[in-house]
C-alpha cells in the first residue's frame, strides 16, 4: 500500500530546492523573463502588456497585408491546388488588400502624430517636469535597516515572496538568509547577482501573477514616489495576488521626513508623495487585511539635548521639536490576510 | 419520468468530449425507456443517421411527455430556437470560455463566445433543470439565476482506452526516447494556455533534462494562437523536442498516454477537464494549475500547483518523472480519485437527477 501523500509538504520541498538552485546560479536568474520575452515576439498585443510605442509599432507591422496565402499541407495535391486558386484569385485580393493596407497605414500614421503631439503636450506640462524630478529622487527608506525586522516577520511563509523594488538588495538578501523563497522586481536592478531580480515595474509584475499565489508581497520604494492612484493600485494588486494567509508588508518614508529632508523642487513637482503609515493601514484593512501593525524605524541622531536641570516646559518644547525635526525616517506596515 | 428527452447540441463532434457525454447520454435514456434523438446546429465527421438537424425537430409528439436538453458551451444560433420552443426544458452547461481569452488572437471566436455568455441569462427564464459538469460551472448557473440546479459530470468513454493502441507508433515513442516525456491533451487554445506548457518545457530541458520531449494532442480553435505556439517552439529551438499532432485516432491517443511520463495542464480555464481523467485513467500521473474547475476534478489524483511559473513548474515535473515512488503515490492517488467520476457513478447522478423530473 503506498504512502498517502502530503502534497503541500512535497511542494514546499520542491521550492526550497529551487530556491537554492536559484542561489547557486544553477537556475538562470532571468530565465523565465528570457522565455516571456520571446514568446511576447508572436503574441498580439493586447494579449501582453505593452506600452505605447511598442502597439503602435505592431500596428504598424500589421498594416502589411500578406496576399500570398501559404500553400502547405500534409496531403498530396492540395498544394497544387492551393497553389492554382491563389494565382486565379490573386488579382482580386491585390486589389483589395492595396486599399486595405493604405486605410491602415493612413491610421498608423495618424495615431503616431497623435502620440508625438501628446509626448510634446506631456514635455510642457507639469507633471512631466515632475516626472523628471522624481527620476534622480526622492531617496527610498533605508531597506537595510528594515532587512532583519522583515525577514523575522517573513520567515517561515511557505510559497514565493514578492519584493518589490529591492534597491541595495539588503532585504532581499535578507529574506533569502532567512529562508523566505524571495525574489526581487525591479525597474532598474542595480545588482542581480545571486538572487533572482526581474527587471520590471511593480504594477506592471504583479498584474501578470495569477490570482492568490504569492505568500507575501513586500513593496518599498515605488510606494513613494507614486501618485496617489498609482499607490492605491498597488495595494488593490497586492491584496489580490497574496494567498490568503499571505502577508503584505509596506516600507516607506515617513511623510514628515521626507517633507523636510528632501529639495523642496522635488518635494512641490512630485506628483505622489508617501503616505502616512495610518493611511497604508487603514488601505489595508480595508482590503481584506486583520490588523495591520505600524513598525516605526530609528530615529535621527542629532537631537536637540534637553537642558540640564532646566526649566521643565523648555525640555518639553525641546521634546517636541525633536520628534518634529528628527523622528523615524521611514516606517512598515505589515499586515496579514485572512 | 418524461417519455422523450431530445438533446439540441451546437456543434457536434462525436469524439470530442461533449460529443462522447451527449452519445453516452442518449445511450442511458434509451436504457431507462426514454425516447432520446440528437438535434445539431452543425456537425462533423457524425455517422450516418446519428444526427439531425435541429430545424428538424418536429415538436412533441401529442400526449406524450417531452423535454429538451441544450448541451451549452458556446454561443448558437440553437439557443434562440430552444427559447422560442413551448416544451420544458433542460439545460446541461459544460461552461463557456471567458472571451477575453480568444479577443487578442481570434477576435471572431470571442464574439461567438461573449454572444454565448449572454444566452445564458435568457435560458435561465426557461429552465426548469440545469445540470452542470462541475460545482464550479453550477456556481455560474445559480449567479446568473438558474432555479434549479445539479451537478451532472461529463459521462467519459474510458473503454475506448481498452479498444486498442497504436503499437508502431508506442513503439517508435518508446525507441526515440531520449529523456521524459510530458504530455497535454486539449485543444489549442489561448486559456488552455500551450504557451505556457511550452515555455516549463524550455526551462525544463535547460535545467534538468535536456533530452525531454513534450507532446501537445489536439485540434486548433485559434489559428493565430497555433501560429504563434508554432513560431514560439521554432524561436527556442524546440522542433525536435515538440510535437503537435493535431487530431488523432483514438488508438493514436491511447499511445501517447501510454508513452508519456507525466501530463501537465497549465490551463487558466476549464468547466471540467476530460483530459485529465484520461490520463489517471491511463495511470500517468498529473501536474496540473490551480485554476477553474481543475481541482475539483483532480482533487488528491495529481498535483496541483498555485505557481506556474516556468522554473516551478519544471521542478515539480523533474521531481515526478524521476522519482519513481512519488509516481507510484500519485499513481495510486489518481485510481482513488477515478473512482468518484467511474462511468457507474456519474450514471447514478444522472438517473437520480433524471428521476427527479415530472411531467
Amino acid at each position: 500500500m503506498t504512502e498517502r501523500l502530503d502534497h503541500q509538504k512535497l511542494l514546499a520541498e520542491i521550492d526550497e530546492e529551487v530556491r537554492r538552485r536559484r542561489e547557486s546560479g544553477d537556475i538562470p536568474a532571468d530565465l523565465e523573463r528570457e522565455l516571456d520575452l520571446v514568446f511576447a515576439r508572436f503574441a498580439p498585443v493586447d494579449a501582453l502588456e505593452a506600452d505605447f510605442d511598442q502597439v503602435l509599432t505592431r500596428a504598424e507591422q500589421a498594416t502589411f497585408i500578406d496576399v500570398l496565402a501559404p500553400t502547405e499541407s500534409s496531403r498530396p495535391v492540395v498544394p497544387i491546388f492551393k497553389k492554382v486558386v491563389r494565382k486565379l484569385i490573386g488579382w482580386y485580393l491585390r486589389y483589395v488588400a492595396n486599399q486595405t493596407s493604405t486605410f491602415a497605414h493612413a491610421i498608423a500614421r495618424a495615431v503616431r502624430l497623435l502620440g508625438e503631439r501628446v509626448d510634446a503636450l506631456e514635455d510642457a506640462s507639469p507633471l512631466a517636469a515632475g516626472n523628471a524630478v522624481l527620476r534622480a529622487g526622492p531617496q527610498p527608506a533605508d531597506l537595510a535597516e528594515w532587512a532583519p525586522i522583515v525577514a523575522d516577520r517573513l520567515r517561515g511563509v511557505e510559497g514565493r515572496v514578492m519584493h518589490g523594488e529591492v534597491g541595495d538588495g539588503s532585504l532581499l538578501t535578507a529574506l533569502v538568509d532567512a529562508g523566505v523563497d524571495a525574489y526581487g522586481v525591479d525597474p532598474a536592478p542595480r545588482s542581480t547577482a545571486a538572487h533572482e531580480v526581474r527587471e520590471d515595474e511593480v504594477v506592471v509584475h504583479l498584474r501578470a501573477v495569477p490570482d492568490a499565489t504569492l505568500a507575501a508581497v513586500v513593496l518599498a520604494g515605488c510606494v513613494d514616489r507614486s501618485s496617489l492612484g498609482a499607490q492605491l493600485a498597488l495595494a488593490d494588486l497586492a491584496a489580490a495576488k497574496v494567498k490568503p494567509g499571505g502577508h503584505v508588508v509596506v516600507i516607506s518614508r515617513d511623510p514628515a521626513a521626507w517633507q523636510r529632508a528632501e529639495d523642496p523642487v522635488q518635494v512641490d513637482l512630485s506628483p505622489g508623495r508617501p503616505l502616512h503609515a495610518e493611511t497604508w493601514r487603514h488601505v489595508l484593512a480595508e482590503r481584506g487585511f486583520d490588523d495591520p501593525e505600524i513598525l516605526h524605524g530609528r530615529a535621527g541622531d542629532d537631537t536637540l539635548q534637553p537642558v540640564p536641570k532646566g526649566n521643565a516646559v523648555l525640555n518639553a518644547n525641546i521634546e517636541r521639536l525633536n520628534a518634529l525635526l528628527f523622528g523615524p525616517a521611514s516606517y512598515a506596515v505589515v499586515a496579514r490576510r485572512s | 419520468m418524461p417519455d422523450a428527452i431530445h438533446q439540441f447540441v451546437p456543434s457536434f463532434v462525436p469524439r470530442d468530449a461533449i460529443g462522447t457525454h451527449t452519445r453516452a447520454l442518449r445511450t442511458l435514456l434509451h436504457e431507462l425507456g426514454i425516447e432520446s434523438d440528437l438535434y445539431v446546429g452543425e456537425a462533423r465527421e457524425a455517422g450516418r443517421g446519428e444526427v439531425r438537424d435541429y430545424l428538424s425537430y418536429e415538436g412533441a409528439r401529442p400526449g406524450q411527455r417531452t423535454w429538451l436538453m441544450y448541451q451549452l458551451s458556446t454561443g448558437s444560433k440553437v439557443a434562440e430556437y430552444l427559447l422560442n420552443r413551448p416544451e420544458p426544458k433542460l439545460v446541461d452547461y459544460h461552461n463557456i470560455t471567458p472571451p477575453e481569452f480568444f479577443f487578442p488572437w481570434e477576435a471572431h471566436v470571442g464574439v461567438e463566445l461573449d454572444h454565448g455568455r449572454q444566452q445564458i441569462p435568457l435560458l435561465s427564464g426557461c429552465t426548469d433543470l440545469a445540470f452542470a459538469d462541475s460545482a464550479y460551472n453550477e456556481a455560474e448557473l445559480i449567479e446568473v439565476g438558474f432555479p434549479k440546479t445539479v451537478v451532472g459530470p461529463i459521462l467519459v468513454d474510458y473503454d475506448s482506452f481498452d479498444q486498442g493502441v497504436d503499437t508502431g507508433l508506442l513503439d517508435s515513442l518508446q525507441s526515440t526516447r531520449r529523456g521524459g516525456h510530458w504530455l497535454f491533451v486539449g485543444r489549442i487554445a489561448p486559456n488552455k494556455c500551450q504557451h505556457e506548457i511550452v515555455k516549463a518545457f524550455a526551462a525544463y530541458r535547460r535545467v534538468y533534462d535536456n533530452g525531454a520531449r513534450l507532446t501537445l494532442v489536439g485540434g486548433s480553435s485559434s489559428h493565430a494562437y497555433l501560429t504563434a505556439i508554432k513560431n514560439y517552439i521554432q524561436a527556442l529551438g524546440l522542433d525536435d523536442a515538440v510535437t503537435l499532432t493535431g487530431n488523432i485516432s483514438q488508438q493514436a491517443l491511447s499511445a501517447y498516454y501510454k508513452a508519456a511520463d507525466v501530463f501537465v495542464c497549465l490551463s487558466e480555464h476549464e468547466g471540467f477537464c476530460v483530459p485529465l481523467l484520461e490520463a489517471i485513467y491511463n495511470r500517468l500521473p498529473v501536474v496540473a494549475f490551480d485554476a477553474a474547475a481543475v481541482p475539483e476534478t483532480l482533487g488528491d489524483g495529481g498535483l496541483l500547483l498555485s505557481d506556474k511559473s516556468s522554473v516551478a513548474v519544471a521542478a515539480v515535473v523533474d521531481r515526478v518523472v524521476r522519482d519513481l515512488s512519488l509516481r507510484e503515490a500519485l499513481t495510486a492517488a489518481g485510481q482513488a480519485r477515478l473512482a468518484a467520476f467511474s462511468t457507474e457513478r456519474v450514471r447514478e447522478i444522472w438517473v437520480d437527477a433524471l428521476k427527479s423530473l415530472t411531467g
